[in-house]
């Protein structure tokens, strides 16, 4: 019977961004939810477990007021949750989460078969943290996945790529980050969401944590983009194709 | 003074938020101009377990507090005026009144199925000639051996052709009084009862209303609700929990009319500027605004009193009173906002308008309330 993990992201609901006088974003009256592509993967470990036994256990990293996302989590049927929180954990780059969610997972958690992400967060849409913490562990990952089964120790996933669907298999211990069409979330019931608080969560400090990491961004700036025209016109003769390469060198927009 | 809900309550709300703009919204228009009772709905919610909210789980409900409740009658009111009523009056009184009255036989033989959301309560009281003054009701229950034989004609009953179990008000003792009136646990298939002629309303048109015809009505003595002579005791302590259930439904109507007028003052665009830059709209905004959060205070406050088991039958007349002219006055201000659109059949605005009315005419008139509150203020 396996035992399921899934990875969430607790996010500013959109719906509450107001727009300020000065056309900025407000984020004062702002409310918080769990990230919509990681309400699908916590749906498919939910599903799974339903289907094949096991457990389903939510994970999250965050600040210290992400707590009110467990209940959330833990209503929409998942066993026990893990939340590993810092006030320090605002703006975690991709990376750092991923480093603290394999540290968790591997340090915390005996055994797993599967890890489900979101294919990426509602707010950046990185889609970077489902890849590199199974980097960090060592197991196959698979993305983009809209369908998968677990049969015996291995995964078979349909993975919608441009040209098609792929359809891929992987021993487990892996991960997948999955695409919304996987499934439609539950909307937990008055019982589920009363009996969330009753189930086991875990949480842990950035202290219990070796040091995290330095960040490895850094934002310039910002500034909206913008499209130039040369307003040159070219024909579609080779003679003219050969002009039209000429001018993007000499612009230096290919090399 | 804490104003914070607990993370469950506000878990709650959302999820009954999205529930209603997954199911409810998309049907809202359709229900009220067909006056169609959208069984497909019901059976949803109660499988969310929406149908039972207050009711220990031991009886089939959710073992949640009455505030919870309200706050789901309020945001299912918000999509639709008629659902988030039929909700308030099956759980808030059908099912609170078996709650507190019933016997252990009693809930697990009705109040169970109900708060599971298998079947609709109603409420039976009124009469042809008994609205506010429930004293002039004629409907009578006699003990025949182990039956009580019930005779009469009730009106304007929420539910009647949909409940599977009602709650009858008949009297026992007409001498007695105040003492003479009694409640009966009728289930549907009772002979003698029948469903009568269905009402045609300006607003809450899927809530489904009806006459109730007791002909030689046979219920075994055991469906007697409480003790003889009870059933105006009954009665009002039904009103306090379904006027704080009513109260919610306006505070729903109100921020849906709140909702649509910024929503739309923003959008329409008169004299070069959008209209909510007119002041003659932003103020009626503000005064919406205003109304609303007084609303939805006394609501709270009278859903606070209850869980906390503290008498609030005046509370709950206040929110009622209140928060049922607030909705009728802005409703009427958020179709003027609207203008020509807003008189349209397809603006929500419209429903809302047509729903706020009766909840200054049901569970007690809006004088009915100032008598209630007079009357206790005045002690």
């Amino acid at each position: 019977m396996p035992s399921i993990i899934a990875c969430f992201k607790w996010v500013v609901d959109e719906a509450y961004i107001r727009r300020g006088p000065s056309g900025d974003l407000d984020f004062s009256s702002v409310d918080y939810k769990i990230s919509e592509y990681d309400r699908n993967a916590i749906e498919e470990a939910v599903r799974s477990k339903e289907a094949l036994g096991g457990k389903a256990i939510a994970i999250t990293v965050g600040v210290p007021q992400a707590t009110k996302s467990l209940k959330d989590a833990l209503s929409r049927g998942c066993d026990q949750a893990y939340f590993v929180a810092d006030a320090s954990f605002n703006n975690l780059e991709s990376s750092q989460t991923a480093f603290i969610l394999a540290e968790v997972i591997s340090t915390r958690i005996e055994q797993y078969d599967l890890i489900i992400c979101g294919e990426g967060s509602s707010d950046l849409y990185a889609q970077q943290v489902g890849p590199r913490l199974a980097e960090k562990l060592c197991i196959p990952c698979i993305s983009f996945v809209q369908k998968f089964s677990i049969d015996k120790n291995q995964i078979v996933a349909e993975r919608r790529v441009e040209e098609g669907v792929e359809v891929i298999a992987a021993p487990l211990p892996a991960l997948v980050t999955v695409l919304p069409d996987i499934n439609v979330p539950r909307i937990p019931g008055v019982k589920d969401t009363l009996m969330a608080g009753k189930k086991p969560t875990v949480t842990i400090t950035k202290d219990e944590l070796p040091p995290v990491g330095e960040t490895l961004l850094l934002t310039v700036g910002l500034a909206a983009s913008r499209m130039e025209r040369s307003c040159e016109m070219f024909g579609t003769d080779a003679q003219e194709i050969a002009r039209f390469v000429g001018s993007l060198r000499k612009r230096g927009v290919v090399g | 003074m804490d104003f914070k809900f607990t993370e469950e309550q506000e878990l709650i709300r959302k999820n009954v938020r999205e529930f209603c703009e997954k199911n409810v919204d998309p049907i809202a228009a359709e229900i009220d101009e067909n006056s169609r009772h959208p069984a497909e709905l019901f059976k949803k919610l109660s499988e969310g377990g929406w149908m039972g909210i207050p009711i220990p789980q031991q009886y089939g409900g959710a073992g949640a507090d009455y505030l919870t409740n309200i706050v789901v009658v309020e945001e299912l009111a918000r999509s639709c005026s008629s659902t988030g009523f039929t909700v308030s009056i099956h759980v808030g009184i059908a099912c609170m009144l078996i709650l507190l009255f019933g016997t252990e036989e009693q809930k697990k033989k009705f109040l169970t199925p109900m708060a599971e959301g298998k079947h609709l309560g109603a409420f039976v009281l009124t009469e042809p000639g008994a609205g506010t003054d429930v004293m002039a009701a004629t409907t009578t229950a006699v003990l025949d051996g182990n039956d009580y034989i019930i005779n009469g004609t009730k009106t304007f009953t929420s539910n009647g052709p949909t409940a599977g179990t009602y709650l009858l008000f008949a009297w026992t003792d007409k001498a007695a009084g105040r003492k003479g009136m009694s409640t009966f646990i009728v289930p549907k298939e009772a002979p003698g009862m029948r469903v009568g002629e269905h009402f045609k309303k300006m607003g809450l048109r899927s809530s489904q209303t009806s006459e109730m015809i007791f002909k030689d009505c046979r219920v075994p003595k055991e469906n007697l609700l409480g003790k003889e002579g009870m059933g105006l005791q009954m009665a009002m302590t039904g009103f306090d929990h379904g006027r704080t259930g009513i109260a919610a439904q306006c505070v729903g109507i109100l921020q849906a009319a709140l909702d649509e007028s910024i929503r739309y003052s923003k959008e329409r665009v008169q004299f070069g500027t959008a209209i909510a830059r007119h002041q003659a709209i932003s103020w009626m905004i503000a005064d919406m605004a205003t109304d609303l959060s007084a609303a939805r205070f006394l609501t709270y406050h009278a859903a606070w009193l209850k869980d906390q088991k503290l008498p609030f039958s005046k509370e709950a007349a206040m929110a009622k009173l209140y928060a049922s002219e607030a909705a009728m006055r802005h409703t009427i201000k958020a179709v003027q906002i609207h203008g020509g659109y807003g008189y349209c059949k397809g603006a929500k605005v419209e429903r809302l308008m047509r729903d706020a009315k009766i909840t200054e005419i049901y569970e007690g008139t809006s004088e009915a309330q100032r008598m209630v509150i007079s009357g206790i203020v005045l002690r």
